[in-house]
């Protein structure tokens, strides 16, 4: 690793050092090495870069950047002059513009630096060719390698660039905001905020009288982790199982079986969720027949059911609600495992079941050495997505939820509740109590929970070279 | 004899139970639609007294708070935007990735996909400010752009779909003077159509299942700007439960018809065993 940033920094010593008039006046305008070896139009789209850069980074960043530090001293004021009736105000800094277009700006600064040393090798590179007298390419033929060669280019520049727009931005942004006070009092664009290091980390980790988001946040930790465990393997074995079934050659009409379960998919999640919610509420029509059919009697005589409700409290006490979320999640997911195991299982290679009868393997055997490899080495990777999806299944447990209040006052002081997982924690954090600061904390939290998960399995299913196995 | 019958008998009750248990709020979201009682009913299953005027209200009485022909047209137009995008961006990622060979290949798609797995919801917020900077916000084309912009990361099971696909059936196309460009559209697109109808399915629901950014997103009071998502789950809180529950129920209703109607079209396409039988020998 340490070899190949050396090896590159010795090539762009190189080109310094030996490089001819063109190669180092394209130190200073980019596209001065191409154009010198008659790739004109390459060149001048290379210069067009830089110059867009400069005047991006010298008209609109640099100002945010210089503020970085101290995100903005000028606190807003309005003066109201008697004279004009006109309110008047100040020349303010916005602590979150300058957060936002300073990161923006530092970017563009990094990637520059990296066009730069990338820009001077490439050139060099040109100049050797030139010397060696050996072809050069012309436009048409560089465009010709963007659909050969280095399709990957054109085809990953696209999906980059809005990668780069809707998630790595605001990710940079939401990390840095966990080390500020941007919180309720400190909301631009009336206050400022500014760094506070890492004071909010350990207000996460802290538990007194006043401060509960330690108690909170172990415990929300531990039940999103159930939840994801609970929600992922039950789906997922429930999917290849009822596919398995209707797929089966003694099903008769598989194409109507499966038609109606995917009836489920057809209707929105967060209109099933709503209505499956209702249907369930304290007096909602499932608790009606439950207590017209004497089931809330028996719950209640039993101990499931506090003495002192008339209903049964699926979704509004901790414990039930826990277990009817993991069931009500059962029912929203098996139908989509249902359809991509289908699609899986019909596209396993049929000459390896076939070799498989011949040689007397019974339904079974082939259904755990050869179906169930399969499924797993193409669902393997998304079954950790699929994981990471449900520590961040927002829509089910805030939707179901949402009549949902804590009666502990250890959560309530955090605005938690016990059936929250850490997204809909910090969902509620941001938005109904402009807590950002530590909502962003949070979101670090899942995102390491997460990324570290991944790793860990994602090394083991796809590091293994296992890649070819099947093509 | 007997035993010859009994099992398949029972694997179909079996069946049929499930289907019962999954179709039961489906019917009672159908039959809630058509009550004349405006409120939750929590009575009774069915309704007391049939109507249909829930679904003329729906099209025809837009009001200060439901105004479903313009969500319906602007999530449509946002879901179909979306597919397009969403679609070709995964197909590209997936390309790139299972069936090229380039320096950093491996890293990259590590750090998509630890990238992928940052919190959405946390990063909502941002997102806003940046759209807020791009003068994106309370508009159609912002909401396109944020719902398919990052889609290119949710390439891995499509990357595991080609990953399975023969590369002696692109190595002979090679052989043959294809370019990549015509690999990618003529051998690998073609044989991927489950794949297609998957991502393509998944492209389209996503505009009309989220509320949460979308109501981040548009701010706008006129309800002619919502989304069929933003407005019906505006529909259901407190205040407007009482009033507006079975006209939620039958917007529900209306908005499965395109996805089923994409379902249906895609289900074509769910053929048996694509690849087996490309390549001889």
């Amino acid at each position: 690793m340490t070899g190949k940033i050396k090896n590159y920094f010795a090539g762009f010593a190189e080109a310094v050092r030996k490089g001819d008039r063109w190669t180092r006046s394209s130190l200073l305008l980019f596209g001065a090495g191409y154009i010198g070896r008659g790739q004109i139009i390459r060149g001048i789209l290379v210069q067009l870069i830089q110059i867009g850069f400069i005047w991006f980074t010298f008209g609109f960043s640099a100002q945010y950047m210089m503020q970085l530090p101290t995100l903005g001293t000028v606190q807003r004021e309005e003066t109201f002059d008697p004279a004009t009736l006109a309110k008047t105000v100040n020349d303010y800094d916005n602590s979150l513009l300058i957060l936002l277009c300073g990161i923006i700006g530092i970017f563009f600064i990094l990637a520059y630096i990296l066009l730069f040393f990338q820009n001077t090798r490439r050139v060099y590179g040109l100049q050797k060719r030139a010397e060696a007298k050996e072809h050069i390419n012309s436009f048409r033929e560089d465009l010709h390698t963007l659909i050969n060669e280095k399709f990957y280019l054109t085809l990953l520049s696209l999906p980059g660039l809005g990668v780069l727009l809707v998630n790595i931005f605001p990710i940079l942004f939401m990390i840095c905001v966990a080390f500020t006070n941007y919180d309720k009092r400190h909301q631009p664009p009336t206050y400022l905020f500014t760094w506070v290091g890492l004071e909010n980390f350990k207000t996460l980790f802290t538990s007194s009288q006043t401060v509960t988001f330690g108690y909170a946040f172990i415990r929300i930790l531990v039940w999103t982790m159930i939840w994801a465990f609970a929600a992922t393997f039950t789906t997922f074995i429930g999917g290849i199982l009822l596919a398995k079934f209707i797929n089966d050659r003694r099903t008769r009409c598989q194409k109507l079986w499966r038609s109606l379960f995917v009836i489920t998919i057809a209707i929105p999640q967060f209109v099933t969720l709503l209505l499956v919610g209702k249907m369930f509420g304290d007096y909602g029509i499932v608790n009606s027949i439950c207590s017209k059919i004497g089931l809330t009697g028996f719950l209640k005589s039993i101990g499931l059911v506090g003495a002192g409700l008339s209903y049964i409290p699926f979704l509004s006490k901790p414990g039930w609600a826990h277990v009817m979320v993991i069931l009500i999640n059962i029912w929203v997911g098996v139908p989509f495992q249902m359809l991509s195991a289908t699609g899986i299982l019909m596209n396993i290679p049929n000459d390896q079941l076939e070799a498989a009868r011949i040689d007397g393997a019974s339904e079974r055997q082939i259904f755990r050495k050869i179906t169930m490899p399969y499924v797993l080495f193409i669902t393997g990777p998304s079954l950790i997505t699929a994981f990471i999806a449900n520590i961040n299944n927002f829509n089910v447990i805030y939707l179901l939820t949402s009549d949902y209040v804590s009666t502990n006052m250890k959560f309530a002081n955090s605005n938690a509740k016990e059936p929250d997982l850490l997204i809909t924690w910090l969902f509620n954090l941001t938005n109904n109590h402009s807590n950002f600061k530590m909502a962003s904390v949070i979101g670090i939290c899942v995102f390491l929970i997460s990324a570290i998960g991944t790793l860990i399995s994602f090394a083991r299913l796809i590091k293994g070279n296992r890649e070819e196995d099947f093509q | 004899m007997s035993k010859k019958y009994i099992r398949p008998v029972l694997r179909h009750l079996f069946l049929a139970a499930l289907v019962f248990v999954w179709l039961i709020p489906i019917l009672w979201l159908f039959v809630t639609s058509l009550s004349t009682y405006k409120g939750i009913n929590t009575m009774h299953f069915f309704p007391t007294h049939w109507t249909l005027d829930n679904y003329h209200q729906l099209f025809f009485r837009p009001d200060t708070v439901a105004n479903f022909p313009a969500w319906f047209r602007n999530s449509m137009v946002i879901g179909c935007c979306c597919c397009v995008i969403s679609t070709f961006f995964v197909l590209m990622v997936s390309y790139a990735f299972s069936c090229m060979r380039f320096p950093g290949r491996k890293k990259l798609m590590s750090f998509s996909i630890i990238l992928g797995m940052f919190p959405g919801v946390l990063s909502m917020i941002a997102i806003y400010f940046v759209m807020k900077l791009l003068g994106l916000t309370d508009s159609i084309g912002g909401l396109i752009i944020i719902y398919s912009a990052g889609s290119g990361l949710g390439f891995l099971i499509c990357k595991g779909f080609f990953d399975t696909i023969p590369a002696s059936l692109r190595e002979s196309a090679r052989l043959e003077g294809a370019s990549e460009l015509q690999i990618f559209t003529r051998v690998v697109i073609p044989l991927s159509k489950p794949m297609i109808v998957y991502t393509v399915i998944n492209a389209f629901l996503t505009p009309w299942m989220d509320f949460v950014m979308a109501k981040l997103m548009i701010r706008s009071k006129e309800p002619s700007h919502w989304t069929v998502a933003m407005g019906l789950f505006n529909l259901v809180q407190r205040t407007l439960v009482g009033d507006y529950f079975t006209v939620f129920c039958a917007g529900g209703l209306i908005v499965a018809i395109p996805i089923s109607v994409l379902f249906i079209i895609m289900q074509r396409f769910y053929v048996e065993g694509i690849t087996g039988g490309a390549v001889k020998g």
